[in-house]
């Protein structure tokens, strides 16, 4: 597991430091800000970094850390690495309220609420060229104002950097609809969960009456816009019978979205709660995920496998599964050592438990 | 119904208006570049074959070639269109006996484009030392017109056993070097003297081709002279039936992947609506936006099938020469009529969505543009295509299910895709 925190020590007083760190002294346009902080020395565990006569030090190997953007409050034993230079897997955690309560959720929400959103512009403008940055939470939509000024903002600074953003779209108003026809708004993925076709099946999954009703004005209004849009839909026991429906509805209604990511429940938080009751074994049954994928691809929408080890799908449809899990919450099993697939493979979740998860895997000639 | 389910369906509907509009738009292909380029840097060849599509004169005539001028306008026009990608093709007459422009012209594209591929369309009749090291390059491949049979091949297009022999040896030279990726084979057909549905397909198979293009030979050129080609028989719909019933069969007992090209097409058309990749078939069928033909004397033609048109004299839709640019005045009176929109016989045919036009086809068949579009080829040759098609989606075989998923490039058929969206 990659740390996403770092152990940290010398920023004793003033603001909450929001630094670049560099082994050598750059001279790009992130440089200007004023940010950089260059590493004076490695020593064992530690770090050390200055701009100035202000120094600090941070647990870690200067050569991992190189063009990382750090938060580091003042007298705070920990960093967050906002951005992380050599990762494709940086993402923004907006807040962590939410106005659903989804089964598999993988972060259950906390009712409090902490702005970082002068931190999140900064990072971003720190950020390398070309990054894709993910927005989550929460619901980030719930700050749908500072969000949005986020994007156009950090677009008329970094036209380059392109955000997914994680939401369940209950947020869109149609007066918003000018706001995204702002070129800034091209760079935005939208990443929206539809778990079934059936508002009651899919209101059950999020905890949240008429959010299916919801959803279909947000797609009518996005329809109205150029927004990039992906599916997603987690399979479960309560929504897998109503994957072939759903890729039926998704063709039929909402043409306009570009990707459908289909993925497998990921065992912490309340997935961990409901994992006995939800997590459904598609290393047994296919059947629905395979239909999903043929009606979807039939009919053009690039439908992909998320979280899917590659043992655990039927060669004919292993194309459409993708190594997705974020580098940071990856790992193997001892069965892969040796494994044909283990190059093209996603691997498991850090969490992930054998005991309790898919039946048929393991190794592959 | 109470209040609740009665917005439902409201805001249902309301989505199935927008997705709707979203795919006639998407189905409304605009090309926004240049991609493809048709050159023809000679029209000598080396054959005389009875039904030639693309007007030839013989292979010592002078004057038949890109003079050093017209070479270095097509070179400036390239340069001009500013674009990342290009497929070159070069056809004739045989290419492959101007092997010189061939190279120049590869030359210059590899230096000023950053990613170009070249298809050469030859007879593969004698080819030079010089001309294999050509066609061994990564970024080309070679497009052949092979009749299906041996007999039909040497009957159709050669002189002598020995044209048929050289013919030959240079196929399996090709195919033993680079494997069937390299080299597809176009069939042309002859309504009066078909081949058994058997002997096509084991002639493909044989040359590990399993993608056949069936087209009946076509109403072009010197084609229209020799053969009655005005109206296809009901011989060839008789025939391409047989081909494709037999197609389905191999498909599902032996695990080959054959299929005919063209209805694969129409099948994914059906299906999805982003599929305007192929040039016969969209709508609107723009001339001119995205690929071009520049003749031997430097003559731009919206097609191939304009340029035969024009050289038997039917009527001149040339649009302008490479050395004076495009004439688009001539361009945009072609593209008035480029969409089946809007004409009363394809308003009401369920088939308006996916099907297409083409305005050349019309013009080489009936000199008009104007018939009722119920009454030519064009709207009979997709009306039985689209027809064969439906019959096969409503099939409950489990054999042509799995044609159905082959053809649509996907790993097993659904039932639900049975139902085609508009």
């Amino acid at each position: 597991m990659i740390a996403l925190r770092l152990a940290a020590k010398g920023h004793l007083e003033g603001e909450t430091l929001v630094a670049r760190l560099v082994t050598t002294h750059k001279d790009d346009r992130v440089s200007f800000l004023g940010r950089d902080y260059q590493l004076t020395s490695q020593e064992g565990a530690w770090a050390y970094y200055s701009r100035d006569d202000h120094a600090i030090a941070l647990r870690g190997k200067a050569e991992d850390l190189d063009g990382d953007v750090i938060m580091l409050p003042p007298n705070a034993s920990s960093a967050h690495r906002l951005i992380r230079a050599n990762s494709q897997h940086n993402s923004l955690l907006i807040t962590e309220q939410c106005d659903q309560l989804c089964v598999m959720c993988s972060q259950p929400p906390k009712t409090k609420h902490t702005d970082m959103f002068a931190a999140f512009m900064l990072a971003c403008v720190m950020a390398p060229q070309d990054a894709v940055i993910g927005i989550t939470g929460g619901e980030p939509m719930l700050y749908k104002e500072q969000l949005f000024a986020l994007l156009l903002q950090v677009h008329a600074e970094r036209p380059d950097l392109t955000f997914h953003v994680l939401t369940n779209a209950q947020h869109f108003e149609p007066e918003d609809v000018e706001t995204l026809k702002s070129p800034a708004f091209n760079n935005v993925l939208w990443a929206i969960p539809v778990f079934a076709a059936a508002p009651e099946v899919h209101d059950r999954i999020v905890g949240k009456a008429g959010a299916f009703e919801q959803l279909l004005k947000t797609f009518d209004l996005l329809s109205h816009t150029f927004a990039q849009i992906e599916i997603r839909t987690v399979v479960m026991q309560s929504n897998q019978a109503h994957l072939a429906a759903l890729a039926d509805f998704l063709t039929t209604y909402i043409p306009f979205a570009s990707q459908w990511s289909i993925m497998q429940m990921e065992k912490i938080g309340y997935g961990r709660m409901n994992w006995r009751k939800e997590f459904f074994d598609t290393s047994t049954d296919f059947a629905m995920t395979a239909r999903a994928l043929c009606i979807a691809h039939g009919r053009g929408l690039d439908a992909r496998l998320f979280n899917f080890p590659l043992c655990t799908v039927p060669s004919a449809y292993q194309r459409y599964a993708v190594a997705s899990i974020s580098d940071w919450k990856c790992k193997f099993e001892d069965f892969c050592e040796g494994c044909g697939l283990r190059d093209q493979c996603g691997g498991f979740f850090e969490w992930y438990d054998v005991e309790s998860g898919f039946e048929t895997i393991g190794y592959y000639e | 119904m109470s209040q609740a389910n009665y917005d439902l369906s409201d805001r249902l509907a309301a989505l199935r208006g927008r997705a709707q509009s979203f795919r006639n738009a998407q189905r409304s292909y605009i090309p926004s570049e240049m991609s493809y380029l048709i050159l023809v840097p000679t029209l000598r060849c080396n054959l005389a074959c009875s039904y030639c599509q693309v007007s030839r004169v013989a292979e010592r005539a002078s004057g038949f070639d890109w003079s050093e001028e017209t070479l270095n306008s097509v070179l400036e026009f390239i340069q001009n269109l500013r674009v990342p990608r290009l497929k070159v093709e070069f056809q004739g007459g045989e290419p492959l006996l101007a092997l010189s422009l061939l190279k120049r012209v590869r030359e210059f594209c590899r230096a000023n484009l950053a990613d170009v591929e070249f298809v050469i369309c030859t007879n593969l009749q004698s080819i030079s030392q010089e001309a294999f090291e050509f066609l061994s390059h990564a970024d080309v491949t070679i497009s052949t017109s092979f009749d299906g049979t041996q007999d039909l091949h040497r009957k159709q297009r050669m002189s002598s056993d020995e044209e048929m022999q050289g013919f030959l040896s240079n196929v399996r030279r090709i195919l033993a070097r680079y494997g069937p990726n390299k080299l597809s084979a176009l069939p042309t057909l002859d309504p009066r003297c078909l081949p058994s549905a058997d002997e096509l397909l084991d002639g493909f198979f044989e040359w590990g081709m399993s993608s056949i293009f069936l087209r009946p030979v076509a109403n072009y050129g010197f084609a229209r002279k020799a053969h009655d080609a005005q109206v296809i028989s009901d011989n060839w719909y008789q025939f391409h039936q047989e081909v494709v019933t037999e197609m389905i069969q191999r498909n599902f007992q032996k695990g080959t992947h054959f299929e005919d090209y063209y209805l694969s097409l129409c099948l994914r058309r059906m299906l999805r609506s982003d599929v305007n990749g192929h040039v016969d078939l969209r709508n609107p069928n723009l001339l001119g936006k995205d690929y071009i033909v520049i003749d031997y004397d430097g003559t731009f033609y919206p097609t191939d099938e304009a340029r035969m048109l024009t050289r038997t004299g039917q009527i001149d839709l040339s649009v302008g020469h490479v050395s004076g640019g495009v004439d688009q005045n001539k361009l945009n009176t072609l593209n008035a009529y480029s969409s089946n929109f809007g004409d009363p016989d394809c308003d009401s045919c369920r088939h308006q969505a996916y099907c297409g036009r083409d305005v050349v086809d019309d013009l080489s068949r009936y000199g008009r543009i104007d018939l009722p579009r119920s009454e030519t080829e064009f709207c009979k040759r997709h009306l039985y295509l689209f027809g064969l098609m439906e019959d096969l989606l409503e099939s409950p075989d489990p054999a042509v299910h799995h044609s159905l998923a082959l053809w649509a490039g996907i790993p097993d058929w659904d039932p639900i895709l049975s139902k085609v969206t508009q």
